[in-house]
């Protein structure tokens, strides 16, 4: 590993000025991703700045009856929160799926949303992988990629990101809060994210020593709350999504009023479908047409040799949480 | 009680005597078992001495290349560093290996797979000698690969050895040579390569010796054959080289190769310091061997009615880049590759040959694992050919007591195929699924599905595999028993070589002694190379091969007690028996208190009285190498399973339901050791039916930690319904037979056919993963 300091400010502003001052410096929170990445050396901070005990660790009210999720709020806290339970079953269902129970203790919200790649590639720095080390050529396509993306990526890059509960977030229409050297500003959870391109060294869209401080949840709704998130891995726990679908809808009259899907461990960022969203808002709810609108975000998918089931996965998986929610609204439940 | 010498690093496993009771058949409580429920055993990375400095290990980033340089100079500059080594510091022998000194102990020439020892480094922090480490200057000129075991066959690839790429070819011929039949199936499988997955990793402390030797504390499988590779590398004779095992955290094969062994000893003594080394996760997945991927293809003839005809198999094995044990997986591959049938006619050829992958060598199943998806899937084929059940094909066909086996010997013991197959026909099945719960769904908590998709499937397996080293091996152990008086009690003491890995050998050992000698407090001496070799802790050989020498040694521990009983008392020596601390007359009269006896300095001197015996079992013979013909093995262990999946057709996910199963282990020394063998075994089985594979492209491993190599978890592990038969091997000592790794070989096989009945598809590589399900 690479010697490093180490600091622990008292503010957010020298935080965010401790980073800034130094284009090799880092935000440490649970450290469960950063430095486990930094003992395989593919993150080689010179200086770690704590952050943790200077996020904030509630979930509070907004005045728009939403959610306000402080970015040191631990995974497990967040799942079990019964305002969330309640209002957002996705995100508690999709937190619940990830990693294990001491991992969700440790883990932080900031850090869920910015954890890195699993893509075999980018973690063995003796491989060349463009997003670790830009130019050096992605062995990926030709090699082993059967976890690895097909959709948004490029010809530089096909990683997926891993997070489970962005998924979840981007079903629900989060927005991210952030505090930088510049100041506060917030984004949309989507907008965090950037394609690949032929830049894949940035994952996201925050800039250097950008902080994030907080998540918000929309007010609750019908639609949220009428909400689940389905996950597909290689054992019954603690494994990374091979695929994975948030999903939520509200049925009136048989119609679809509104719905929101969102795909993980397919594309660089967690994988809002408007078009199949698109082609199923106003529609019959219709278990064949659930199947055609997921068939058609699919479209845009570019599979390689060894990941080309993913396409089948997700399409089964979205068909079949789409029917499920439907069926459980019919029911009258709307659990 | 043995006390541990002044000079012993903390670590070194202590005093396991507690329990008291507990003779052969009862279920003795562990004597490590409460330390290690509650976290105070001590494994080898627990290891720990004042003074010690630390060793890492610079490794080959290549398959194959040629080392043009090696420049140590910034390495040891840096502050903090005792030593950095190369394969010219190496004094004896830079060549060591289980069957074959193939392997050099740091790379000379040329390197032959990615994480091949080039160097060693030894500096005062561990983060030192890794930072040390990365400053060795390795220049590489980087060789073509060969890292695919079907082109490494053909003479025109590269030849990575002088002898060519073959480590061994074996034949199994019997009958006809183009035998015909009314029913043919045939069929070509993959198995991909599974890892040990041991929870300790490579660990050992090496402390340098005033007689200028050397004390090894290590994790290992089997202290003497380290010591023979040891004392040839640092060309010093057996009495300097020393070797003591301490905790080891899981071996399953993967500890029988040297990892650190050597070069710990090395930096010891280059430093004069005592130098511990502990691998990372990553760097253990690439410093031990692994369970031989295979690639095989297989035919059986059969009668209309089922009855096997004829046998044809070519089963291919990757041995990586050094020999390891790759002869004798070959040996069980050819000589066990047809499964427990009967074949009036065999074709077998069966190869191991040299890669630029990862070296593979001994996991538990041994050759065998490989070779029983194949016939047990083939079996099914021909089942569902001729219209029988899988049950039924397996009953027909099936070896008995005194048949003659593939390679013509007779099977003298026990072969209950059919029983063992009609108790898992007689055995409740799971209730079908209710539904409500998502954890009796595939997918577990991730709530992957409702159970739109599921269907249910059931499959069978039956194996056997050879109990401990054949093919004219001499296999044995040594055990030095003594009784004497403690604390005015008669306490026994045993001594051997043979490893604990955690298989519970010692509460075995002490089982015997409290049976043979009528004591209750036996003490269990440290394991080390101050006693005859053990042998291997592998094999499924340890409880009878070194119970074997221990109940030798306590028949003449005894013999010698009761003679001198007989001259104290005036009953014969064969009148009299030892129980309960006494000896007692046949007819139940107690005759004399032992712990007198012994104190009674006319008779015995104060250190009691001790026996040291070398134990053998019945001798194998090296087969014929165009034939495969010969008395190969000295036992067979019987398994069978049932597996029960529901399987989501739809996401390609599986639930095992159920795996049950039917063993014959001749005697249950300990029942409870035997279900916990059992029940690991077979999960291990179904880890690499379904989830665990070393992916390996182009000699690199990608998947090095427990975060991306799956092994299951508790929630993957269904319930067991295990049903134990004891026939006795009138060969075995107390009749036993080998009970670890058949579990392993069973379990796997009807997972698979349970998925293949659920889905209807062919399914010819494990592990079967969701993509190969939903056959995208
Ligand atoms: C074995 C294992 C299994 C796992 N399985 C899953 C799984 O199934 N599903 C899943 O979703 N995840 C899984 N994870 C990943 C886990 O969820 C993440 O490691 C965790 O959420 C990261 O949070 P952290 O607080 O520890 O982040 P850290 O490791 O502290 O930080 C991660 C990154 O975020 C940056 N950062 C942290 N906080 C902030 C902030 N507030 N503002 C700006 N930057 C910040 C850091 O600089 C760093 O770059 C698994 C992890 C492991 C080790």
């Amino acid at each position: 590993m690479k010697a490093f300091s180490y600091s622990r400010p008292d503010s957010v502003r020298d935080a965010v000025a401790g980073v800034a001052a130094d284009r090799e410096a880092k935000f440490l929170a649970g450290g469960t991703n950063l430095v486990d990445l930094m003992r395989l050396g593919v993150e080689r901070p010179d200086a770690l700045i704590d952050v943790r005990h200077l996020l904030g660790h509630d979930i509070e009210p907004t005045a728009d009856g939403g959610l306000l999720v402080g970015s040191g709020v631990a995974n497990s806290d967040l799942a079990v929160d019964p305002r969330v339970r309640q209002a957002y079953p996705v995100l508690s269902q999709a937190l619940l799926s990830g990693a294990s129970g001491q991992l969700r203790n440790a883990a932080t919200v900031g850090g869920n949303l910015l954890q890195r790649t699993r893509c075999v590639y980018f973690q063995d720095v003796t491989k060349p992988c463009n997003k670790r080390q830009p130019g050096s050529g992605c062995p990926a396509r030709e090699g082993s990629h059967r976890d690895l993306g097909i959709l948004g990526t490029s010809e530089a890059c096909i990683a997926t990101h891993p997070s489970d509960m962005a998924v979840a977030l981007a079903a629900v229409d989060a927005t991210v809060h952030l505090t930088g050297p510049g100041g506060e500003r917030t984004v949309r959870l989507e907008q965090l994210y950037r394609l690949p391109g032929d830049d894949p060294s940035r994952d996201t869209t925050l800039e250097h020593a950008e902080l994030i401080t907080a998540v918000q949840l929309p007010p609750p709704s019908a639609l949220y709350r009428s909400s689940r998130y389905r996950k597909v891995r290689d054992r019954a726990s603690f494994a990374f999504a091979v695929g994975s679908i948030a999903a939520a809808m509200v049925i009136d009259d048989g119609l679809v009023r509104e719905v929101r899907i969102a795909f993980g461990a397919v594309a660089p960022r967690p994988w809002r479908a408007h078009t199949a969203e698109d082609a199923l808002r106003g529609q019959p709810a219709d278990a064949a047409d659930f199947a055609a609108a997921i068939a058609a975000e699919l479209e845009l998918a570019e599979p390689l040799r060894d990941n080309a089931f993913k396409v089948d996965l997700t399409r089964r998986m979205g068909a079949a949480v789409l029917t499920e929610l439907a069926e459980a609204q019919q029911q009258g439940s709307g659990r | 009680m043995t006390s541990i010498p002044l000079t012993s690093p903390q670590g070194a496993p202590s005093d396991t005597s507690s329990a008291a009771d507990g003779r052969i058949g009862e279920n003795a409580l562990r004597p490590d078992g409460t330390l290690k429920v509650t976290g105070e055993f001590a494994y080898a990375s627990d290891l720990w001495m004042d003074e010690m400095v630390w060793g890492t290990t610079v490794r080959s980033p290549h398959p194959h290349a040629r080392i043009v340089s090696i420049d140590i100079g910034p390495a040891l500059a840096t502050p903090g560093v005792y030593a950095v080594l190369t394969a010219e510091d190496v004094p004896g022998a830079n060549a060591v290996g289980l069957e074959h000194e193939d392997q050099p102990v740091l790379a000379e020439t040329v390197v032959r797979y990615k994480g091949e020892p080039v160097a060693i480094v030894a500096a005062d922090h561990p983060e030192i000698a890794r930072q040390a480490a990365k400053k060795v200057v390795v220049e590489y000129d980087v060789l073509e690969a060969v890292t695919d075991a079907r082109a490494a066959l053909d003479p025109a690839s590269v030849q990575l050895r002088p002898s060519g790429n073959v480590v061994r070819h074996l034949k199994v011929r019997k009958g006809e040579e183009l035998p015909t039949a009314a029913v043919v199936v045939s069929l070509d499988f993959e198995v991909g390569m599974q890892d040990q997955a041991f929870l300790g990793p490579e660990s050992g402390l090496a402390v340098p010796a005033e007689d200028g030797g050397v004390d090894l504390y290590v994790a290992t499988q089997w202290l003497h054959v380290d010591q023979r590779q040891v004392c040839s590398a640092l060309g010093l004779p057996p009495e300097k080289v020393r070797l003591s095992l301490s905790g080891v955290g899981g071996a399953f094969g993967g500890r029988e190769d040297l990892s650190m062994h050597v070069h710990a000893c090395l930096l010891a003594m280059h430093t004069n310091k005592p130098v511990k080394m502990v691998y990372n996760r990553e760097e253990s997945f690439y410093g031990h061997v692994h369970r031989h991927p295979a690639t095989m293809s297989y035919e059986f003839g059969a009668e209309p009615d089922g009855m096997l005809v004829y046998g044809r198999a070519e089963i291919l094995f990757d041995g990586g880049a050094y020999a390891s044990s790759t002869g004798a997986v070959v040996g069980n591959g050819g000589t066990l590759g047809l499964g427990p049938y009967r074949f009036p006619n065999v074709h077998i050829d069966c190869y191991g040959v040299y890669t630029n992958n990862p070296p593979c060598g001994a996991m538990r199943g041994f050759g065998c694992v490989q070779a029983a998806f194949a016939h047990e899937a083939l079996m099914d084929a021909l089942a569902e050919r001729v219209g029988v059940s899988p049950a039924a094909i397996r009953k027909l066909n099936g070896v008995r007591e005194g048949d003659v086996n593939i390679t013509g010997q007779v099977i003298d013991s026990a072969a209950p195929c059919e029983e063992l197959v009609q108790i898992l026909l007689d055995m409740p099945l799971p209730a079908e699924r209710s539904g409500a719960d998502l954890l009796s769904l595939p997918g577990g908590v991730a709530n992957s599905t409702h159970g739109e998709g599921v269907v249910r499937g059931v499959g069978y397996a039956l194996t056997y595999k050879n109990v401990g080293f054949s093919e004219g091996f001499d296999d044995y152990s040594t055990a030095r028993v003594r009784l004497q008086v403690i604390g005015g009690e008669a306490v026994a003491s045993v001594h051997t070589a043979a490893a604990e890995v955690g298989q519970g050998l010692i509460t075995v050992e002490q089982q015997i002694c409290r049976t043979e000698l009528g004591v209750g407090r036996v003490v269990v001496h440290p394991k080390n190379t101050q006693v005859g070799s053990g042998g291997s802790t592998s094999a499924s050989r340890q409880t009878y091969v070194t119970g074997g020498a221990v109940k030798a040694a306590c028949e003449a521990v005894r013999a010698r007690v009761l003679a001198a009983a007989a001259q104290v008392c005036g009953h014969t020596a064969d009148d009299l028996a030892l129980d309960g601390g006494k000896v007692v007359a046949r007819s139940g009269e107690v005759v004399l208190d032992l712990a007198e006896l012994l104190g009674d300095a006319e008779l015995f001197a104060d250190e009691g009285v001790e026996e040291t015996v070398e134990w053998r079992h019945r001798p194998t013979e090296a087969v014929d190498p165009e034939t495969g013909q010969g008395n190969a093995h000295v036992q067979y262990a019987f398994s069978a399973h049932r597996a029960v999946v529901d399987v989501d057709v739809d996401l390609g996910l599986v639930k095992v339901v159920a795996l049950d199963t039917a063993q014959d282990v001749g005697k249950a020394i300990n029942p409870d050791a035997v279900l916990g063998q059992i029940q690991g075994g077979s999960t291990q089985g179904m880890g690499l039916a379904l989830m665990e594979e070393i992916v390996v492209k182009d000699g690199h491993i990608m998947n090095p930690s427990f975060t991306d190599y799956l092994i299951p978890t508790i929630l993957d592990t269904p319930p067991m319904l295990i049903k134990i038969l004891e026939y006795a091997d009138p060969h075995a000592p107390y009749g036993v037979r080998g009970v670890g790794e058949p579990p392993t070989i069973s379990s796997g096989p009807a997972v698979a056919a349970a998925i293949r009945q659920a889905t209807g598809k062919a399914l010819r590589r494990v592990p079967i993963r969701p993509e190969h399900i939903t056959g995208t």
